[in-house]
């Protein structure tokens, strides 16, 4: 029998991983909902921006956060020009999944000539520093990112719901003719989605470069569980992408602490299929 | 009149568009060969490599000492007086694309020797498609000797025909001589098949040499949070943990531990990734096998020195992280030299005469002596034990060519 | 069928390929076409429940995984006959994919990305059972003992003619289905499923036999990948790529087209190939992402869809006849004036509200029936539980003897109910005659497709659409969208036909030739309940009137006396605007 420590420890573990789910998430499920566009190419803005972090903090010794307030707005703009070009040739939604593949394997392409295939390590001091919290231990990036995660989802939550911005994305969302009946200007808005989406996935980048070790064929091992960590929570929902990212990563945390961990994707899939025959309303 | 459905659905014009179209696709495929030929003089070796993909990191290393080595052996006056060249090609760590080229490069480019590509699954692609065509394949990174059943393929990854006894129970020697030998062992491994096999095979050695299991877990290969596998290692405390682990896998598990300030007193990794593996302050006093290093005592001879040092500069100038020569390029310049070593031998190109050969031959290496008598055409198990010290590789085990330095056990 | 000409050309093409072998070709040119036969298999084997249906599946390579891991379990360490266990692994991935199916199609929310997601997961699940059994455990499965027959004395050539046999069966089936009942039923179903199964189309045994055969397919390409392989390991076969491939593959080259994903197939594959050479191996992925973003770009529906207009517009119709199609004879005549529909008490609640509260009511063989009411007094709710888009939660619906409560909407519809909507709701992406066969094939008159198309025209005629008929429904404007759906009643055959405000937002004039069109439809035979707000269109054409307030009929009886009855009044003058 596990010691409540144990399990004490994969719970928190599995809550932290929860968060970097969400984290990786959010802008997916922003212009999968609000632009309808499902955008592979964001696990690619993600490396592109782990990578950029990683060079940057590495070459200049910069504290890798000072370099995410660079790539921020370099990956706003960035998701700003991808949105024009979807416009620009009324790319509709599975179309989007197939143009976003190909543009993940230029993403690849390109991180492969500049940083090689080899691994690449930033050392920044975060990677394995943690907190001592009476018998369980607090890993410091991980809680950063868990931290952001809660923060950006939060703020996501409160900007659809009380801005007027927010608002009236989500009244394009339902009925795009009403909304612009309304003076509701669907194409900055949509480049809005679009910048801001790409932005997330930057500031998702620079802790994905603390916490991991980063290889360009990385960019396609997230794909899976992040899908269903952002349907699991509702298209455009902040608040159920990180209700989904802890369910799923708790789940899998604790399969691990008490089976053989190689069970853990049938507990969390399982999971996930049964909410979606049985409560499909709800998601 | 009757017909109106099918033709809505078929135009005459998109038909023929389609049957262009599907004629551009193929030419395009099947014309890649013929730009590819070159001119008949030079001796042309065949081989892939995962160099996009999930397997690129590695790959890599393959590339360049290839290069290194065809470079020098036509500065020699290549092969019989000819040169020497390389027909690398791209197999995007596919296994089923890797057979299909070694098909191309054999009946369409039709190279006159082979070499194999990079990991298991792929060599054994390709070892299929050898052995239906009557020809020897000389590979360098083959992991699971039971399943290498061709008597013409040539491993040089001198890992003897049963490496998940000999491997662990190497360590376990190393472990064993130390000054505080090991009571409780922990077994955690990767389902990838070529590391699963070895931590199945430790189970074994260790039940035999009377060391207790505390802690035997199994994880998807592919596995993003280590967190609560750390936690249940901490909780078992081995005197020895014995890492089934490919890549990465060693360094995610050795940080997840270090979160929870736990540092393993002994600790092995099957095959680490070698830079991350050296470099990580957690990694401290990590052990793994090895059989080449481009380090002392390998070094010792002049020609293992000039190609560590050759290999140390193409790296630096490839942009790799990690420069220094290991395992991988090890095996990898062996592979070219037991092919070099049989043609100039025999004076042939013929596949059943090298093959021959090299079966009846002890044959001299970076490694040391290859034979290719055993099981899967195995030999001597050639691994060492090294371990992470101060930030570089060592080689501790055995006693006899570890020149001095010691194993650090805790 | 019609299909001769494409089946002659998938026959003369497969049989050019299954000589091939007889000349001996280089073993890559064999091994480069069976992995264009294999994603050929497995992108067409999709298209025919993704591609056609809309039911975007991510799961394709859980049930091509089942084939491979079946195949290499029972030919591997079980040593039966390699040729034996081809079907085997077609019909373990159909009984998995039917399994799926027959609880996911139930729920009629799974549609879009939580289906694709939902296949997806089943993909990882099977993938972590393989993982952790003994169909793998891990090693791999290992295929070198496994004898295959030799065909032109070689075993490539052997994989080589399965190959080619899978992806022209995958083909054939392709086709076939299009230009069935299913793959018309399928197509409809990909544009609005609701309407399609109030219309007749038996939407959940269609899309659960589409997936079968998908499965089947994908199933025994994967048995036959297992031997090319013969090293069969998880991570290849479950990999996210699989499916990610089959979709690409489908959409570049059409998926709502039989011959487009062998096109995107045959295209992507020899894509890949074309850079594999060592120096340029990074610049030649780019070089496919690039190709892949601009082929999308420029050719969003794909290499056939380039044609699809053009296709639609070049259709041959048959010339419509002058007179109106008459109403499907039923099988036991009722004299005029009988019950030809009773609901009984029909109670229905939704979350606790209560929408229906027990409603009486009797629709006479022959009549024109009033059904009125203020906004929200139920008629909607009572139109959707007589066509069995919802099932009452207590009471009974009586349809010429037969009780209509636990039939499924689209065996009312065979029995002869039609309903319109207050808002049309064509299919969208098929022409207007294709919209009109549809009902004709599914609804009462139960016609193949050929007879289906004369009827459609005879009813488009009858409407005045017949010249728009090669049009797509968005072309046409409101009031044409509202004949439109008059049509598809016509070519239905139904005996009883349920009209929701088809007036709202017609002029006077196009109310007028809709209200001559109603009478035509009831002097052919049939009866209609006609549900308007249009007080003077109401009193003018019904004989009987139903007045609906909260879910309860509240008066009934002929039009000008309901009109006048107090609580009639309070309705529409007190409570309801209260």
């Amino acid at each position: 029998m596990p010691s409540a420590n144990l399990l004490g420890q994969s719970l928190l573990s599995g809550i932290l991983a929860g968060g970097l789910y969400a984290l990786l998430g959010l802008g997916l499920s922003l212009s999968w909902r609000f632009l309808r566009i499902i955008n592979l190419s964001h696990f690619g803005f993600i490396f592109l921006g782990a990578y950029l972090t990683y060079q940057v903090a590495t070459s200049f010794h910069l504290s890798p956060f000072a370099v995410m307030l660079a790539i921020v707005p370099l990956l706003f703009a960035l998701g700003v020009a991808q949105q024009a070009l979807f416009v620009r040739f009324a790319v509709n939604e599975f179309g989007s999944l197939l143009v976003t593949f190909g543009m993940v394997a230029i993403i690849e392409s390109l991180i492969q000539y500049f940083w090689t295939a080899d691994f690449r390590r930033l050392e920044s001091g975060y990677g394995t520093l943690s907190y001592r919290i009476g018998p369980l231990f607090l890993p410091v990036a991980e809680a950063l990112t868990f931290l952001v995660a809660v923060v950006l989802g939060l703020a996501a939550w409160a900007a659809l719901r009380f801005t007027y911005l927010g608002k009236a994305m989500r009244a394009s969302a339902e009925d795009p003719a009403m909304a612009a009946a309304f003076g509701v200007r669907e194409r900055s808005l949509a480049l809005l989605v679009a910048g801001t989406s790409a932005a997330t996935a930057g500031i998702a980048g620079t802790f994905v470069a603390l916490t991991a070790t980063l290889a360009p064929a990385q960019i396609y091992a997230w794909i899976g569980v992040i899908f269903a960590v952002v349907i699991m929570g509702g298209l455009g929902n902040p608040l159920g992408i990180l209700a989904a990212g802890l369910l799923i990563g708790v789940s899998e945390a604790l399969t691990m602490a008490l089976t053989s961990p190689s069970w853990a994707p049938l507990v969390s899939f399982t999971l996930l299929i049964a909410v979606l025959i049985l409560r499909p309303g709800r998601v | 009149m009757t017909d109106a459905y099918s033709r809505m659905t078929l135009g005459r014009l998109r038909r023929v568009l389609a049957a262009t179209i599907m004629a551009a696709a193929l030419a395009l495929g099947l014309a890649a060969p013929v730009m590819a030929q070159a001119a008949g003089q030079p001796i042309r070796v065949g081989g892939t490599l995962a160099l996009t993909g999930p397997l690129a990191a590695t790959a890599m290393v393959h590339k360049i000492v290839g290069e290194i080595y065809v470079e020098q052996l036509n500065k020699r006056g290549g092969l019989l007086g000819r040169p020497v060249e390389w027909v690398l090609l791209d197999d995007q760590s596919k296994p089923d694309l890797a057979r299909t080229l070694y098909e191309k490069l054999i009946t369409v480019d039709k190279v006159d020797l082979l070499i194999g590509p990079y990991a298991t699954g792929a060599i054994l692609s390709a070892m299929a498609v050898a052995e239906r065509n009557g020809k020897m394949l000389v590979h360098h990174t083959f992991g699971i000797p039971k399943l290498a059943k061709y008597d013409a393929q040539f491993p040089t990854w001198a890992l003897g025909p049963a490496p998940e006894q000999t491997v662990p129970g190497l360590v376990l020697d190393a472990l064993a001589a130390s000054a505080k030998p090991p009571k409780t062992i922990a077994i955690v491994t990767s389902k990838f098949p070529s590391v699963h096999f070895l931590a199945l095979g430790a189970r074994e050695v260790a039940q035999k040499r009377g060391l207790k299991e505390v802690l035997f877990l199994e994880f998807e290969f592919g596995a993003k949070d280590f967190g609560p596998i750390a936690a249940r290692v901490r909780e078992a405390d081995p005197d020895f943990l014995f890492m089934g682990a490919i890549g990465l896998e060693g360094n995610q598990l050795l940080e997840a531990l270090k979160k929870l300030d736990y540092t393993p007193r002994n600790h092995f990794y099957t095959y680490p990734a070698p830079g991350p593996m050296a470099v990580s302050p957690e990694s401290a006093n990590a052990l793994s096998s090895t059989v080449f290093e481009g380090s002392p005592p390998f070094t010792n001879e002049p020609a293992v020195a000039a190609f560590a040092k050759e290999y140390q500069d193409r790296a630096t100038k490839a942009g790799l992280p990690y420069t220094l020569a290991d395992v991988q390029a090890g095996v990898s310049y062996t592979a070219w030299q037991l092919i070099e070593a049989a043609v100039v031998a025999t004076k042939s190109l013929d596949d059943k005469v090298l093959a021959q050969w090299i079966r009846a031959n002890k044959v001299d290496t970076i490694l040391g002596k290859l034979r290719f008598t055993e099981i899967g055409n195995y030999g001597d198990d050639l691994s060492k034990i090294k371990q992470v010290q101060d930030g570089k590789w060592v080689v501790v085990w055995p006693k006899e060519f570890a020149s001095g330095a010691k194993l650090v056990a805790r | 069928m019609r299909v001769r000409w494409q089946m002659a050309a998938i026959a003369g093409a497969g049989s050019c390929l299954a000589l091939l072998p007889a000349a001996h070709p280089a073993a890559f040119v064999e091994s480069f076409l069976y992995l264009i036969f294999l994603w050929v298999a497995l992108a067409t084997s999709w298209a025919i429940l993704s591609g056609y249906s809309g039911y975007f599946s991510f799961g394709h390579g859980a049930f091509f995984g089942a084939g491979m891991y079946t195949t290499a379990n029972l030919a591997g360490p079980l040593g039966l006959p390699f040729l034996w266990t081809v079907p085997a692994a077609g019909l373990s991935a159909m009984v998995l994919g039917v399994a799926v199916g027959a609880v996911v199609f139930r729920v009629r929310r799974l549609r879009g990305e939580l289906f694709a997601l939902l296949t997806l997961a089943v993909t990882f699940v099977l993938a972590t059972v393989v993982l952790n059994t003994p169909l793998d455990g891990g090693p791999g499965v290992y295929l070198s003992g496994v004898k295959l027959p030799a065909l032109y004395g070689g075993g490539t050539s052997t994989i080589y003619l399965l190959g080619l046999a899978v992806a022209l069966a995958s083909v054939v089936a392709a086709l076939l289905v299009q230009q069935s009942r299913l793959g018309r039923g399928l197509f409809a179903i990909s544009d609005d499923e609701d309407v399609a199964e109030v219309m007749g189309i038996p939407s959940f045994r269609y899309k659960l036999t589409a997936l079968a055969m998908s499965c089947f397919l994908a199933g025994v390409a994967g048995g036959i990948h297992a031997v090319f392989v013969f090293y069969v390991t998880v991570a290849e076969t479950f990999s996210i790529t699989v499916p990610l491939y089959v979709v690409l593959m489908s959409v570049l080259g059409g998926a709502r087209h039989w011959i487009g994903p062998a096109i995107g197939a045959a295209l992507v594959t020899a894509l890949t190939y074309a850079f594999v050479g060592g120096d340029l191996a990074v610049i030649g992925r780019a070089a496919i992402g690039l190709v892949l973003v601009l082929a999308v770009l420029f050719l969003p529906q794909g290499v056939t869809g380039l044609l699809a207009s053009r296709a639609r517009r070049s259709l041959r119709l048959p010339q419509p006849g002058a007179a109106m199609p008459p109403a499907v004879a039923p099988q036991r005549p009722l004299r005029p004036g009988s019950p030809l529909l009773a609901c009984q008490d029909v109670q229905l609640s939704f979350r606790g509200v209560r929408a229906l509260g027990g409603v009486e009511l009797e629709v006479r063989e022959g009549e024109i029936l009033g059904l009125v009411g203020p906004n929200g007094s139920g008629k909607s709710t009572l139109t959707n539980v007589i066509s069995g888009y919802y099932r009452p939660d207590a009471g009974r619906v009586l349809f010429a003897g037969h009780d209509l409560g636990h039939e499924p909407a689209h065996r009312i519809a065979r029995l002869g109910i039609a309903r319109t909507y207050q808002i049309p709701r064509p299919y969208a992406r098929l022409s207007v005659a294709e919209n009109v066969a549809l009902s004709a094939m599914f609804g009462a008159a139960g016609l193949e497709p050929d007879a289906a198309l004369r009827r459609a025209m005879d009813s488009l005629a009858i409407v005045g659409l017949d010249a728009r008929a090669r049009t797509l429904p968005r072309e046409l404007n409101l009031h044409q969208r509202k004949f439109l759906e008059l049509a598809r009643v016509v070519a239905s055959g139904a005996r009883l036909v349920l009209l929701d405000e088809v007036l709202a937002g017609l002029s006077p004039a196009e109310m007028d030739s809709a209200l001559s069109l109603v009478r035509a439809i009831r002097d052919r035979g049939t009866t209609i309940v006609f549900i308007e707000h249009n007080m003077r269109a109401v009193l003018s054409l019904t004989d009987r009137l139903v007045v609906l307030n909260h879910g309860q009929v509240i008066a009934a009886g002929a039009p000008r006396a309901v009109m006048r009855q107090p609580e009639v009044v309070a309705a529409y003058l007190g409570t309801a605007h209260a």
